[in-house]
């Protein structure tokens, strides 16, 4: 056998090296909250679990409930709860964002910067003031 | 920090890469490896240290960062100067694309501080300390600075952008009210430099299927030509989960067109259209 090398061999012998996309590309506003959009969402999920296994609780009645309860009013069930609460309205503020931009609005770079901002600081407020009403409430 | 156009340059960014690591996702003969350092030429007083990836095909080893001492003093404004001048004075094997010098070619289109855009239209004082330098993101290099953009205008060949007419040909040329050719603006000056397409994150993951933004902008340009009459040809190849709807709205392409072009506009109105004709 005294073949010649053919192209695909030498690309065999010798991959192209890819150049680097997310380990140097620097985040941004756009990148950061979207990729923030995708954790809630998956936080999210694993809250709607814990929604399940609170009503359930509720519904086998005050023992288990209680066990439930003394979890979530603990310090760190709050802390939980707190961040639930806060993945909770980023996304709700983002799928609010998403929605007017499917109406083809609020594209110029101008507007994408401070309806993002808006989503960050909105969901901060909302966090902010469910907990102060609810602390309120529950005294 | 509210940002009114893509040329900004961010002055302040709380992380200067996301927090993966070093080697996340990277195949081994893509990890990049320290490379050496050209000092400044003797008597240098206004220095700039430019990182530049260095990738040579046809030597043994992996790509490589190496660091440049520029003479600023001895240099023109522009990154693409400060690239000129290593390849006169320091490395002559340093490759890279470049033709206008003027933001209309989109050769140059280049990874500087993490961020994509023209080598020619970006300013030294503008860079970081140091100045970082890479190809192109999320392509095949070459050698250097210079990517492979085959799959780039494979996909650009995808959605055949030219004219399709079936009514025949008028004597003429084929006319427009000065509104209807209005609806091209902001989308025919694309130059095709890829920057926003090599910025987008679902490209990254997605690009073998995923159109991605520049070419999705390119359909746009001729989806809302008045003379073109293959819209539902257009829709019909567009309208698939990946080619066009892997767009997520993340918005980095408009964030880093540097011609100030919206990609992110143009993919919203294609979605729109798509939705308008279903009734």
């Amino acid at each position: 056998m005294n073949s010649k090398p053919s192209i695909s061999d030498v690309t065999v012998a010798r991959r192209r090296p890819l150049s680097p996309n997310i380990q140097i590309y620097r985040p941004q506003l756009t990148s950061v909250l979207s990729i923030a959009n995708r954790i809630t969402g998956v936080v999210l999920s694993l809250g709607a679990v814990g929604l399940v296994i609170w009503l359930t609780a509720a519904a086998m009645g005050p023992r288990a409930y209680g066990a439930v309860h003394g979890v979530g009013s603990s310090w760190g069930g709050r802390i939980v709860l707190f961040g639930f609460t806060f993945a909770f309205f980023l996304h709700l503020c983002g799928g609010i964002r998403h929605l007017v931009w499917d109406t083809v609005h609020g594209f110029e770079l101008r507007s994408i910067y401070i309806s993002g901002w808006a989503v960050v600081g909105g969901s901060v407020a909302l966090t902010v003031a469910a907990w102060t009403v609810s602390l309120l409430l529950a005294g | 920090m509210i940002v009114e156009s893509s040329d900004q340059v961010a002055r302040f960014t709380l992380l200067k890469r996301f927090p993966v690591p070093r080697n996340f996702k990277v195949t081994p003969e893509s990890r990049i490896e320290k490379g050496r350092t050209w000092p400044a030429p003797p008597g240098a007083s206004r220095i700039k240290t430019f990182e530049v990836y260095r990738y040579d095909p046809e030597r043994d080893g992996n790509p490589r960062i190496d660091t440049f001492e520029v003479d600023l003093d001895d240099c023109g404004p522009m990154v693409l100067d400060a690239l000129i001048w290593i390849k006169n004075k320091v490395d002559s094997t340093l490759a890279f694309r470049r033709s206008c010098r003027e933001g209309v070619c989109g050769s140059c289109a280049m990874t500087l501080d993490g961020t994509n855009w023209l080598a020619c239209t970006r300013f030294i004082s503008d860079m970081s300390k140091p100045a970082t330098i890479y190809p192109l993101a999320n392509l095949p290099v070459i050698k250097d600075l210079v990517p492979d953009t085959t799959h780039l205008f494979a996909q650009y060949e995808m959605i055949e952008p030219w004219l399709h007419a079936t009514t025949p040909t008028p004597e003429k040329e084929r006319l427009q009210s000065p509104q209807e050719r209005s609806q091209v603006d902001g989308y025919y000056e694309c130059i095709l430099c890829f920057c926003c397409t090599s910025g987008c994150p679902s490209h990254w993951w997605n690009g073998d299927r995923f159109l991605g933004p520049a070419v999705l902008l390119q359909s746009w340009r001729w989806l809302a030509d008045s003379r073109d009459e293959a819209k539902e040809k257009r829709l019909d190849t567009l309208e698939d989960p990946f080619r066009l709807y892997r767009c997520h709205t993340i918005l980095n392409c408009t964030r880093t067109c540097p011609k100030g072009l919206n990609p992110g506009k143009a993919i919203a109105e294609i979605k729109k259209m798509v939705v308008e004709r279903e009734g």
